[in-house]
């Protein structure tokens, strides 16, 4: 059985121009506590957000604000005490399949070769895994340049390239929505901006709705259509800020004067003068 | 060897290399020296030298003989103890409530000094293996169910979250994430384990053996043959250090990759 047939979302959604507008993942006055009684504080309230279908969404914030908690309710990893999470209409209540998660760090398993970690989901989710899998995963393995790296083990590779390996795991299910939970910031700044490129390009060639968790404010007006900018803890939508940077993107968007009026205007928000950081 | 490096650095890098060695060969030379000069009697405190003689005075055969009953209980107490733990560390680690019944109880038996208690075993299962066997297991099995249960809920969160994201079966979850990850851990408890198995063994030769090293020290003290029970000692010691090293090789066979990174 070819297990990645299960993901037929792509057919049956089509990519008529409607899809795009209508939100595809959304979320409405969703808040959320780990207890129920009244004196515990609130991680997020509020929280309302639309994402539409193949759209790039970034989420900044300063540290402990709920970026994550928001990124685990969209996962159905979590299930907020307030409000209501949906996908394409259907209330989240558990993990979906057409998602796939990228963690902070890479996440390797370290006894696995490179292509083992990338075939894991499969291995993991139905216990084995065909030979057109294993195309698959050479193809993605190619996709991110990876190819003579594919028997290696984990710890042989840099920073940068683990993180790729993350990066093709979590799309080896081909999900349609991809979360990314701070992906690059274990990474340095050369990796880091070079490996956003790379991102941007995947996602151009395999379109995914992207929900993008960062605290770097360039990184997110590089990267996305748009941004929710989100108060300190608990965390509330500062604003929503329309990225309209002409794409493809590249090392001249961020010398162009609307990229610094844009991180200018997030940066208003994330350090407000009251608020010592 | 390195030819181009200077003979002084040559010398201070053999040096180093050997300072293990030669701070145990000068501690049993001055070992020597003070039992020939101090006329130290041999039931005292045995020289090095009479050590050594006493050592070959005994033949091989009965060496291996009580070897072999030694090995025999630590090994089986040894896997009975893995073959516990590894369950019951899963089971501790799936169910809270299982946690909160079985740890207290672990604790309990960790607390009772199994030297009282090896009598009683004794009168309750016979003078056998049976036992020793237990003796061993009671003594073994706490560190391995410590560094098994840490390792399992040690494993990154994210790790598990990815698991959850993929809705896979958790028994999944624990032999393809938890358990790998717990290896290194796994592996510190086995170490500690395998040489509590040899003293183990012989706590239960004390009590209750006709052959076995720990008999054999014990038949000697009493015969005041103290060489013979230093060699027998000593004897024990080289067996309970090469488990030890055993198991650091089947680490290093079976999981390179468990291994701590060195730095270069």
């Amino acid at each position: 059985m070819d297990k990645l047939s299960e993901n037929a979302s792509d057919d049956f959604l089509g990519n008529s121009s409607d899809d795009k507008k209508a939100a595809y993942v959304s979320l409405k006055g969703v808040g959320h506590k780990y207890d129920p009684s009244p004196d515990t504080p609130m991680v997020v309230q509020n929280i309302d957000l639309d994402i539409h279908r193949h759209e790039f969404v970034a989420v900044v914030g300063p540290s402990g604000c709920g970026k994550s908690t928001l990124l685990r309710m969209v996962a159905g990893l979590l299930i907020p005490s307030h409000g209501d999470v949906s996908v394409f209409n259907l209330p989240v209540t558990e993990p979906r399949d057409d998602v796939g998660i990228v963690f902070q760090k890479a996440n390797l398993l370290p006894w696995l070769t490179v292509r083992k970690n990338v075939l894991f989901p499969l291995k993991h989710k139905y216990g084995s895994y065909s030979a057109n899998d294993e195309k698959r995963a050479n193809e993605l393995l190619e996709m991110a340049g990876l190819t003579q790296f594919a028997d290696k083990m984990p710890d042989e590779l840099s920073g940068g390239m683990q993180q790729r390996v993350g990066i093709i795991r979590a799309l080896l299910l081909n999900p349609d929505i991809l979360l990314m939970d701070e992906p690059f910031s274990a990474l340095d700044a050369l990796t880091r901006e070079q490996i956003g490129f790379d991102l941007l390009d995947i996602w151009k060639e395999h379109p995914k709705t992207v929900l993008f968790i960062t605290h770097s404010i360039t990184e997110a007006v590089l990267l996305s259509d748009r941004i929710l900018v989100m108060s300190k803890r608990p965390g509330t939508v500062l604003d929503m800020i329309d990225v309209d940077l002409p794409r493809p993107r590249s090392q001249k968007t961020i010398n162009s004067p609307r990229f610094a009026e844009l991180t200018d205007l997030i940066r208003g928000y994330i350090y407000e003068p009251n608020t010592p950081a | 060897m390195n030819q181009t490096l200077p003979l002084k650095s040559w010398i201070q890098h053999q040096a180093n290399r050997f300072a293990p060695a030669l701070f145990f060969i000068s501690l049993v030379a001055l070992w020597e020296l003070i039992c020939q000069l101090g006329n130290v009697p041999n039931y005292i405190l045995p020289s090095p030298s009479a050590i050594i003689t006493a050592f070959f005075n005994v033949e091989f055969s009965r060496w291996m003989t009580h070897l072999w009953a030694t090995l025999r209980v630590a090994l089986m107490g040894f896997v009975l103890s893995i073959c516990i733990a590894l369950p019951l560390s899963i089971g501790m680690m799936r169910s809270e409530l299982m946690n909160r019944i079985l740890y207290p109880a672990l604790i309990v038996i960790q607390s009772t000094p199994v030297v009282a208690v090896a009598p009683l075993i004794i009168v309750l299962l016979g003078t056998d293996d049976p036992s020793r066997v237990l003796i061993t297991c009671l003594i073994t099995f706490f560190p391995l169910v410590v560094s098994t249960t840490t390792g399992m809920l040690e494993t990154p969160p994210e790790m598990i979250e990815l698991s959850q994201s993929l809705r896979a079966p958790r028994y999944r979850e624990t032999w393809q994430i938890r358990i790998p990850y717990a290896i290194p851990h796994i592996f510190s408890g086995l170490r500690v384990s395998i040489t509590l198995a040899i003293i183990g063994a012989v706590v239960a030769e004390f009590v209750a053996a006709e052959e076995g090293l720990g008999y054999f020290i014990q038949f000697s003290t009493s015969f005041f043959k103290i060489p013979q029970a230093f060699a027998g000692l000593i004897f024990l010691s080289v067996i309970s250090l090469l488990l030890f090293k055993s198991v650091q090789w089947v680490q290093i066979w079976l999981f390179p990759w468990s291994l701590p990174k060195k730095k270069l």
